[in-house]
């Protein structure tokens, strides 16, 4: 008998389709990234475009907006995301690079994409978990959240999520993110500015995401999805060459010897202990 | 006179002067805020300057009454905001924004754009123009300058207004003190900066404006006009005309 297949997103519709709530449902598996993860995010933000190159010429090419303009990305279970699917990383030696490759892709369509896309985060979001939550236009928490890049322990660089990360926080917030690999609380990335609300009563995360996604689509689409693309502009987050580099740059560690020894110890350390 | 400028052993105040209207921004109050500007970035010996609202509010935002359907006046409007905003930010003395009641929309380009902003914890602050149907783009490079593009982003998207003591905890406002305190406080703080060297706060701040690229007039113009644009759109006039009609 064959293990029933669990989607690792479920997607639903709010407010007549002008939101998409995106729920990472692989809640057992702590909401990890692998092949099925990121197939699964690519079906979930179909028919969504992308804004349009800011045109100096031409500055409000966004057309009629008939698509859901806010997007809500949360999760079921303890934790938010918690980065690579590791032991697939440990039992294939191209996945970490490839996983870094879909992960640049993803976080750049979720950067560029014409709607405004909230994160409600739940539990730990780390790695790329974290990198996904750094893309989102805005990031709510519960007290209990955590953020941080702890992946140079398994030789992986984090710089696929720096050209969002730098141009977010101030220098001295993503250098220490970045380089210390350390795990932050939800007051520490508020103050940060990593994230931008945390709901007190953890409880009351999910309606108040819902909440929050549902004030944002009585708001003009135009207004919203003309001024995210300004503001891409203004941070430079609008570079795909800038983009690209990052998550070459990640990439290249990925697949460096380094990578697979200092993954196959973690691994080794965490399986028998 | 839509802007009164009064002038004390080197410092300049600049009050808008349009109290019944709380000082929204006309065109004409602004080509008035900017000339007046741009005299005392003439005139060395200025050593600070203030900006404050006559009567219950700082500035109340963009008056789109009567014009908001006219793209060729708001169009002018935006450019001149813009063309204000980055007037402010070339003085080269420090500017202090004296805020009572509201500084909201292009009103809290205004506050935001000056070097030091004074407030009270109960005043009404912020940028709500995407529920209006409006983009701030004009404003969002100081915005973005001020508090950093992460804070930035959420605060633009998600509209709505904010209180003094909100303005504080996000970066926008640097003193907050009580309501009837706000312009003497200005004062005291103008005070003590005049103690530094003029020439040492003149090179600070143009050193500052070259490191955040406050002089990049060409980023600020383009926002102007995708606000322009915005505003002509059928989604941002119908809900200007609800919000005047008072639905």
């Amino acid at each position: 008998m064959h293990a029933m297949q669990i989607s690792p997103v479920r997607v639903s519709r709010m407010c007549d389709g002008a939101v998409r709530r995106v729920t990472l449902s692989n809640a057992d598996s702590r909401n990890v990234m692998n092949d099925g993860f990121f197939d699964a995010m690519e079906i979930a933000l179909d028919g969504i475009p992308q804004l349009p190159s800011f045109d100096t010429k031409n500055p409000l090419p966004v057309a009629a907006v008939d698509h859901p303009f806010v997007v809500l990305i949360d999760a079921d279970g303890p934790s938010f995301c918690a980065g690579f699917d590791l032991r697939e990383c440990v039992e294939h030696a191209q996945s970490a690079s490839r996983f870094v490759e879909l992960l640049g892709a993803l976080t750049w369509r979720i950067r560029s994409s014409a709607t405004i896309v909230v994160a409600s985060v739940q539990g730990a979001a780390l790695a790329g978990g974290c990198a996904l939550a750094a893309s989102c236009d805005i990031v709510i928490a519960s007290p209990k959240a955590k953020f941080g890049y702890p992946v140079h322990r398994i030789g992986i660089s984090p710089a696929v999520s720096l050209p969002i990360l730098a141009r977010t926080l101030s220098g001295s917030a993503s250098r220490m993110l970045a380089l210390s690999g350390e795990v932050v609380s939800a007051a520490a990335a508020l103050r940060m500015g990593l994230i931008h609300r945390v709901i007190e009563d953890e409880a009351a995360l999910s309606s108040a995401a819902v909440e929050f996604a549902a004030a944002l689509a009585k708001k003009g689409p135009r207004a919203l999805l003309s001024t995210k693309m300004f503001l891409n502009r203004l941070d430079l987050t609008d570079d795909a060459t800038a983009a690209g580099a990052a998550t070459h740059a990640s990439m290249g560690t990925a697949m460096h010897e380094e990578c697979r020894t200092m993954l196959g110890s973690f691994w080794a350390a965490r399986s028998n202990g | 006179m839509l802007v009164r400028a009064t002038e004390s052993n080197g410092v300049v105040t600049l009050t808008l002067n349009r109290p019944e209207a709380r000082n929204a921004l006309n065109l004409e109050l602004m080509r008035a805020l900017r000339e007046a500007v741009e005299r005392v970035a003439s005139t060395p010996n200025v050593r600070v300057l203030i900006l404050a609202g006559e009567g219950r509010s700082f500035c109340a935002g963009m008056d789109l009454k009567g014009v908001a359907a006219d793209p060729v006046v708001m169009g002018s409007m935006l450019t001149e905001l813009a063309e204000t905003t980055l007037a402010l930010r070339n003085v080269h003395c420090p500017t202090i924004a004296a805020v009572q009641g509201a500084a909201i929309g292009g009103g809290c380009g205004l506050m935001v754009v000056c070097d030091f902003a004074v407030t009270h914890a109960d005043a009404k602050l912020g940028y709500p123009e995407v529920d209006l149907g409006i983009s701030p783009a004009v404003v969002a490079p100081w915005l973005v300058r001020k508090i950093g593009a992460g804070r930035a982003r959420a605060m633009l998207l998600m509209g709505g207004t904010m209180s003094g003591q909100a303005g504080l905890d996000a970066g926008l406002v640097t003193h907050l003190v009580a309501a009837e305190l706000v312009q003497s406080t200005a004062v005291e703080l103008a005070q003590r900066l005049i103690t530094g060297g003029p020439k040492a706060l003149a090179a600070t701040k143009k050193w500052l404006n070259e490191l955040d690229e406050s002089y990049n007039r060409e980023v600020v113009l383009q926002g102007a006009r995708l606000s322009a644009e915005q505003i002509r759109s059928e989604e941002a006039q119908s809900r200007i005309r609800d919000r005047l009609k008072g639905v």
